[in-house]
């Protein structure tokens, strides 16, 4: 799971430089006389190099998998327009008409295969938020006024998604919720 | 006598800032109570205290940084005493509109108040918006003229390329810019640029507001013009409170005061161009923005973690390791905070990299991770700047019992309310929901350890508050 890598890695990096801030206060405390650091001119330049390295590895490794990218080269087999509004998401498999809008009462996506949302607004910016049924983020796109965001996702579990809006947009921004059925 | 106005000027920075603390952090905490079921609020009152909070701590910690900066700049420069206390009377002013949009107006669109939300923000009064905006408006003018008449007084002894140090970067200079001077012109120039932004977005929230539908404007526009604004100047707050560091660490650990270099000056000079373009990382999940951009903010966002973590973070490694150095709660706060702000922006990395920000964008995450460099570490910055200040009129402190509890609660505290957002975030609870939905109840759970722990945060503020407010206090009502 994506996030819970994510978590570990963080709460890794976080322990280090607890330990490595805490060493260093305590080097300090001992000191009966200052020593100080010996060449601390050529040990900042490795850091920084190994830093510059590691993110670099981190940049080549990550940007690929940005999700501009993903299925850029495929043809979706179906779209699905939606409308966020506040306080409901409008989807329908018809282009939606911004004057009359209205949705399809019962969504089914099919399973494995490439599913395109375009999503855009009707009134303030909204989020497009696809949660498991373990109710675990999968993927999100904006909804903003005036543009249309494409969203491309293979689903390859059957279930339930709901779908939440992740862009504050006024009162009833918490309860503002959709979700449709991948078969 | 000008210094003993600044002094005055300064303590009543210090009051203000830390009274507005206090109310903002129990805002915070009655929203984590709301979201954990503890108490019952409606979603409009949870709403417009997450406004009131997010603005309110974004704008003390900055005036925060600014008094800092300014009380200091008066060892290289004669500062102005007139922009400086302009400054506070538009903030005081400022705040007080501004809650009253919120409080009595109900108007709560978010710190952020991103286009068109202000204008259709149902539920609140006919007049909150155009409140708001004014608000905004008269703080932004009380900042922009104290940035400018500050960094004017440096341009008025340095010369341009001294100010950004840039004879550093050749063999041999003849001059040597002070490291304080340096970071103070480069966080004065993104200020700056970041204030005269909020202006253009302010003139285009009223020219809308005014026209009666003639005029409407693009939302992408107006989003990146916020984030410009917003994020740079959450961080420029940042890089003020690191002034204050390379001001004071040195001297108040009874060490060498710390000189510029020409990897510090080419450090600093870099900082300021990813500070200004890193906000890009904001739009990641509009993906009609230009790919281009989302590669350069996730770059931006990376490189501006070199310089920090090379010379800033290295040095304080430096002049610690080994060294015996005068502990006080002023430098050990300085300490404590640049770990928080390091372990913040850590978090605030993983978040940039557009493709874990697609599980991420606008779940708890991203409050755990802001919280993290401020709360823990602008804070901290600041507070270390206070306890400074308010004791270098009297005679020498020893660290009281009651101090060193109060760091340590403070610690405990703000490290359990953190992990709270964190391990939330990563179970996809989003954020600025006032009531989590039936499915999402690690949310709920998590809202209510994070309470706890905020209140013991809230209790190390209250002690020193108590303490420093009272010296500040006399130094304000002091004949001389």
């Amino acid at each position: 799971m994506q996030q819970q890598s994510i978590l570990l890695l963080f709460l890794a990096l976080a322990g280090i430089t607890t330990i490595v801030f805490t060493y260093i206060f305590f080097s300090s405390r001992k000191a009966v006389e200052s020593q100080g650091m010996a060449n601390p001119l050529k040990k900042r330049f490795w850091f920084l190099l190994i830093l510059f390295v590691v993110l670099g590895i981190f940049a080549s490794v990550t940007i690929p998998k940005s999700p501009y990218y993903l299925f850029a080269d495929e043809t979706p087999t179906k779209v699905y327009h939606v409308a966020a509004m506040q306080f409901a998401f409008l989807i329908s498999e018809k282009a939606i008409d911004l004057l009359k809008p209205s949705g399809d009462d019962n969504i089914e996506l099919p399973v494995d295969e490439l599913v395109e949302f375009r999503v855009t607004s009707l009134d303030v910016n909204h989020g497009f938020a696809i949660y498991n049924e373990s109710n675990r983020l999968i993927t999100q796109v904006q909804a903003m006024p005036g543009y249309v965001n494409r969203l491309r996702y293979k689903f390859n579990e059957p279930g339930t998604y709901n779908i939440l809006c992740l862009e504050y947009c006024g009162m009833a921004h918490q309860v503002m919720r959709s979700s449709f059925i991948v078969k | 006598m000008e210094t003993l106005k600044l002094k005055k000027v300064t303590s009543g920075w210090i009051i203000t800032i830390l009274t507005l603390f206090i109310v903002s952090i129990v805002l915070g905490i009655l929203m984590r109570l709301n979201q954990g079921g503890v108490i019952q609020q409606s979603a409009g009152t949870f709403y417009s205290n997450m406004t009131t909070h997010g603005l309110t701590m974004i704008g003390i910690w900055f005036v925060a940084g600014m008094a800092a900066v300014n009380y200091l700049l008066q060892r290289y420069v004669k500062t102005s005493h007139g922009p400086n206390v302009f400054a506070l009377v538009l903030t005081i002013i400022g705040v007080i509109l501004l809650w009253t949009s919120t409080f009595i107006g109900d108007f709560h669109a978010a710190w952020t108040f991103l286009y068109p939300l202000p204008f259709k923000d149902m539920g609140a009064a006919p007049w909150a918006t155009l409140l708001f905006l004014i608000s905004l408006t008269v703080m932004g003018i009380g900042w922009l003229v104290w940035s400018v008449s500050l960094m004017a007084q440096i341009l008025k002894k340095y010369s341009i390329s001294q100010a950004f140090a840039w004879q550093h970067l050749r063999k041999n200079p003849t001059f040597e810019t002070p490291p304080f001077i340096l970071i103070t012109m480069i966080t004065l120039v993104g200020v700056i640029a970041c204030l005269i932004t909020a202006v253009v977005l302010l003139i285009l929230f009223y020219a809308e507001y005014f026209s009666n539908g003639n005029f409407v404007n693009d939302a992408l526009l107006m989003k990146n013009l916020t984030y410009f604004f917003g994020h740079t100047i959450a961080n420029e707050m940042l890089y003020l409170g690191l002034a204050v560091i390379y001001e004071l660490f040195s001297e108040v650990s009874g060490r060498p005061k710390w000189k510029t270099t020409w990897y510090v000056a080419l450090a600093w000079n870099l900082s300021l161009i990813f500070i200004l373009t890193a906000f890009f990382h904001h739009l990641y999940m509009d993906f009609v923005q230009p790919e281009g951009l989302q590669i350069i903010g996730q770059l931006a966002s990376y490189l501006a973690s070199l310089p920090a973590a090379g010379v800033t973070v290295f040095s304080i490694f430096i002049a610690v390791y080994q060294t015996k150095i005068n502990w006080s709660i002023t430098n050990l706060l300085f300490f404590i905070g640049v770990a928080g702000w390091v372990i913040g922006g850590l978090g605030a990395v993983i978040d940039s990299t557009i493709s874990n920000n697609i599980v991420l964008h606008n779940t708890l995450w991203v409050p755990a991770h802001f919280h993290t460099y401020n709360a823990m570490g602008n804070v901290l910055f600041s507070l270390g700047f206070f306890y400074w200040f308010s004791t270098q009129f009297i005679d020498k402190l020893v660290m009281s019992q009651l101090t060193k509890f109060s760091l340590a609660i403070l610690l405990i505290g703000g490290t359990g309310f953190l992990l709270a957002f964190y391990i939330a975030g990563a179970d996809s609870i989003p954020r600025r929901y006032s009531t989590y939905p039936e499915e999402l109840s690690v949310g709920v759970n998590m809202a209510t350890i994070g309470a706890i722990f905020a209140t013991l945060y809230l209790t190390a503020i209250l002690i020193f508050f108590y303490n420093i407010s009272k010296r500040c206090l006399k130094i304000l009502f002091s004949p001389s």
